[in-house]
């Protein structure tokens, strides 16, 4: 990006933002005009809008197929995109955060291994499709507090201690997923599932999934931009973030529960969509600085539209997991930052 | 009125005791320096003073306020501290920093006003941090962010600031420089400090009082005169150094005892004079090569003086950040006299070393071998008034059949 344009960008933040939430609510229209059967955007609008609370009796009621597609099959599926999408993301700058490395994911604490292996399970023995989100939203958590009880050495969490935990209950937990799938009957539609889980799908998002994991999205993300002045001062190093006034251990206990919440949430109902947590944080900061103020809203933000463009794409060609599309799209990016930036540390 | 008071406090980590039972205060307006081996806890102690350790007896008090009672927050607005060294993997702007020191007095989602970005810009001001307060921490240099650091804590605007070895990594002149910053501000704004050093002259020549640890423990505590004595240095670091009064204004400076060369061996000797680092590896080069070495005049602290400590090198020492005295100087010119090969380096000359030419002039004989290092831009490195570096140069070339290279590097090719 040309640096005159970034240094607008940082000088007005606000109208920045305003852009990126109007480009969101382009994307979601256009999102909803494509898939196996295109619909003109005009009429999406018009349904959308006829669809609207306050505003709907103003429109005409469109009724027939396209309706029952554009609302009860597209619209569930792109708002919970956007809903994961800025989860994820916020999630992710908050580990970075608290970790003080650009290298952090919302998946660090083992909440997609622990989550993954729940969602075996659930459908190991249960085979129902609302038994599966409880069972992976209970492991995934589950993980995590176990990750944090051993990470905590004399009433102090230790960063060093909590990676390496973190890394040790993924081994753990993936071990056990694969145990899970190697009891599991040779049917194809079993394993297809699990396969899903793992890279991560919205193909079959209903609205109450949407319903759901929003309140948990806004708190989530509330909670960690309430944090904002104190992830800044965490950069300065735990011991500088205590002697400029932050209650360190609180913060860490609040951001990283509440990021690997978000990110719990998420992966319960959509599997474990990578990349967006890693990399949004990262494309947020390139254009807006590494100030957790904007920071945190411009991740949300890319990290919505990042994702329902993705599965768009992956609707368009031929109902893949969207979590593949995000790695096939994301780490080319990823490593032009890595070419770009070569030889001069940080990004 | 007492600002701080430690109390036998006992502290350390896991279940290994760091600070055994120690007890100071220090005054509003104390400039309280820290000295002690390594390993003695002078970096713990800034810790438990701050609240990040906690006492395992005894206590720490601000006004009479135990630290046990006082918000993160609270302490932060009385007391700020430099640690020895920063690493931010992310791209602030120093002025994002600098502006970090006003957080304690904001509220979570309160942005800093006119008046604290005021106060950030005149730390920057005094830190001399101002001109790049728009580059990103990650470009600047181990001294520049050090810097950055100091305008932080000075933005915090404490009663007392904490310097763990602050100054460690910056050059001499920008040491000196903020070193007379604090001091200033100790003396006209009543700001408390105290500062841990490893480097004894430093604390000798700015604090009032000073802690000597030893092992986790108070070996002495007190002025400068009653804690720099030979038996304490002895007795904790285990040399032997002369204390000296610094001619000018009177306060202490510490050298190792001069090493005495044995001329019996009837190796050619070598006298290099130098100053401001500019020797590079040419002191070590010609240690290993088997000349006896010599140098001089060099001031207490420089860091060619350290390098010739550290090779055992016979040098001619004058005080910190002063001229060269006539002494020095006439003990110079005999070491130039006595020399087989005198190495002038390419050191920046001022009003404070013009001596060193003049020594030059005065100790080379007919039979000196004479090297000079970069002759030709004498003229830029000239900082006296009147070109009288350029002129001596000139002099001593006309008087003698000298070599001449380009940089310490070459002289290696030479002998």
């Amino acid at each position: 990006m040309k640096d005159n344009m970034r240094n607008s960008i940082r000088k007005k933040p606000k109208s920045f933002l305003f852009f990126l939430s109007f480009l969101l609510l382009i994307v979601i229209v256009y999102s909803a005009t494509v898939g196996p059967v295109d619909i003109p955007f005009r009429r999406v609008l018009v349904i959308i809008l006829s669809e609207a609370p306050l505003i709907g009796r103003w429109f005409p009621t469109f009724e027939g197929t396209d309706r029952t597609i554009v609302v009860n099959l597209r619209l569930p599926r792109i708002l919970l995109g956007v809903i994961v999408g800025s989860s994820l993301a916020v999630s992710g700058t908050s580990m970075q955060g608290i970790f003080k490395n650009p290298l952090a994911s919302p998946f660090i604490l083992g909440v997609s291994a622990g989550g993954g292996m729940g969602a075996a399970v659930g459908i190991y023995i249960g085979r129902s499709y609302y038994l599966l989100p409880l069972f992976a939203f209970v492991a995934a958590l589950g993980t995590v507090i176990l990750v944090f009880a051993l990470g905590r050495v004399r009433g102090k969490t230790d960063i060093a201690t909590l990676l390496l935990a973190g890394l040790a209950m993924n081994f753990l937990m993936s071990g056990l997923t694969n145990y899970i799938r190697y009891l599991s009957p040779p049917e194809k539609e079993f394993h297809l599932r699990i396969l899903a889980f793992m890279f991560g799908t919205l193909n079959g998002s209903i609205w109450r999934e949407a319903i759901i994991s929003l309140p948990i999205m806004l708190i989530g993300i509330c909670l960690v931009f309430a944090y904002s002045k104190d992830l800044n001062l965490f950069q300065m190093g735990e011991e500088s973030a205590m002697q400029l006034g932050v209650e360190v251990e609180r913060t860490k206990m609040i951001q990283l529960f509440t990021s690997s919440l978000l990110a719990a949430t998420m992966v319960a109902f959509t599997g474990v969509i990578g990349f967006v947590g890693l990399m949004m944080p990262h494309a947020a900061r390139l254009v807006v600085g590494p100030e957790h103020k904007k920071l945190i809203p411009t991740s949300a933000l890319f990290g919505g539209i990042f994702l329902v463009i993705c599965d768009s794409i992956a609707r368009t060609i031929g109902e893949i997991p969207v979590g593949i599309v995000t790695v096939l799209l994301g780490s080319p990016f990823f490593i032009y930052l890595l070419v770009r930036n070569r030889g001069e540390t940080g990004w | 009125m007492v600002e701080l008071e430690v109390d036998s406090l006992v502290t350390g980590y896991n279940d290994k005791e760091i600070l055994k039972n120690i007890t100071f205060e220090v005054d509003k307006g104390d400039f309280l320096g820290i000295i002690g081996p390594n390993g003695s806890g002078k970096s713990t102690l800034i810790r438990a003073l701050t609240k990040v350790m906690s006492p395992w007896n005894g206590s720490v008090k601000y006004d009479k306020k135990d630290i046990e009672n006082m918000s993160r927050n609270e302490i932060a607005k009385n007391v700020s501290v430099v640690p020895q060294d920063t690493f931010i993997n992310f791209p602030f702007t120093v002025r994002d920093v600098v502006l970090m020191g006003r957080s304690p007095y904001l509220g979570r989602f309160e942005n800093p006003d006119k008046k604290d970005i005021k106060v950030a810009k005149e730390a920057m001001d005094v830190t001399n941090t101002l001109r790049f307060e728009d580059r990103s921490v990650r470009k600047l240099s181990g001294g520049e962010l050090q810097r950055v650091v100091l305008a932080r804590a000075l933005t915090q605007r404490p009663e007392l600031l904490l310097l763990d070895e602050a100054t460690s990594q910056l050059d001499i002149g920008h040491k000196k420089e903020v070193m007379d910053t604090l001091k200033e501000k100790n003396d006209k704004e009543n700001l408390g400090i105290i500062s841990v050093h490893h480097n004894l002259n430093l604390a000798a020549r700015y604090c009032n009082k000073i802690l000597l640890l030893d092992e986790g423990e108070k070996h002495a505590y007190g002025k400068p005169e009653e804690v720099l004595t030979n038996s304490h240095l002895r007795a904790v670091y285990g040399v032997e150094a002369e204390v000296h009064e610094h001619p000018k204004d009177g306060s202490l400076y510490v050298s190792p005892v001069d090493k005495k060369i044995d001329t019996e061996k009837g190796e050619k000797t070598v006298h290099v004079v130098c100053g401001g680092g500019s020797t590079g590896k040419l002191l070590k080069n010609l240690v290993e090569k088997g000349y006896q070495v010599t140098a001089g005049v060099l001031n207490v602290m420089d860091s060619d003086l350290e390098k010739a400590d550290f090779l055992d090198i016979e040098v001619v020492t004058e005080a910190p950040f002063s001229s060269i005295t006539y002494d020095s100087h006439k003990k110079n010119v005999e070491l130039i006299k006595k020399a087989d090969i005198v190495i002038v380096t390419d050191f920046p000359v001022g009003e404070g070393n013009i001596r060193n030419l003049e020594a030059v002039k005065k100790g080379v004989t007919r039979e000196t071998e004479l090297i000079l290092v970069d002759r030709e831009n004498i003229g830029e490195r000239d900082f006296t008034e009147e070109n009288r570096g350029v002129k001596l140069y000139k002099e001593i070339s006309r008087e003698k059949d000298l070599k001449s290279v380009d940089s310490t590097v070459e002289i290696k090719r030479l002998l």
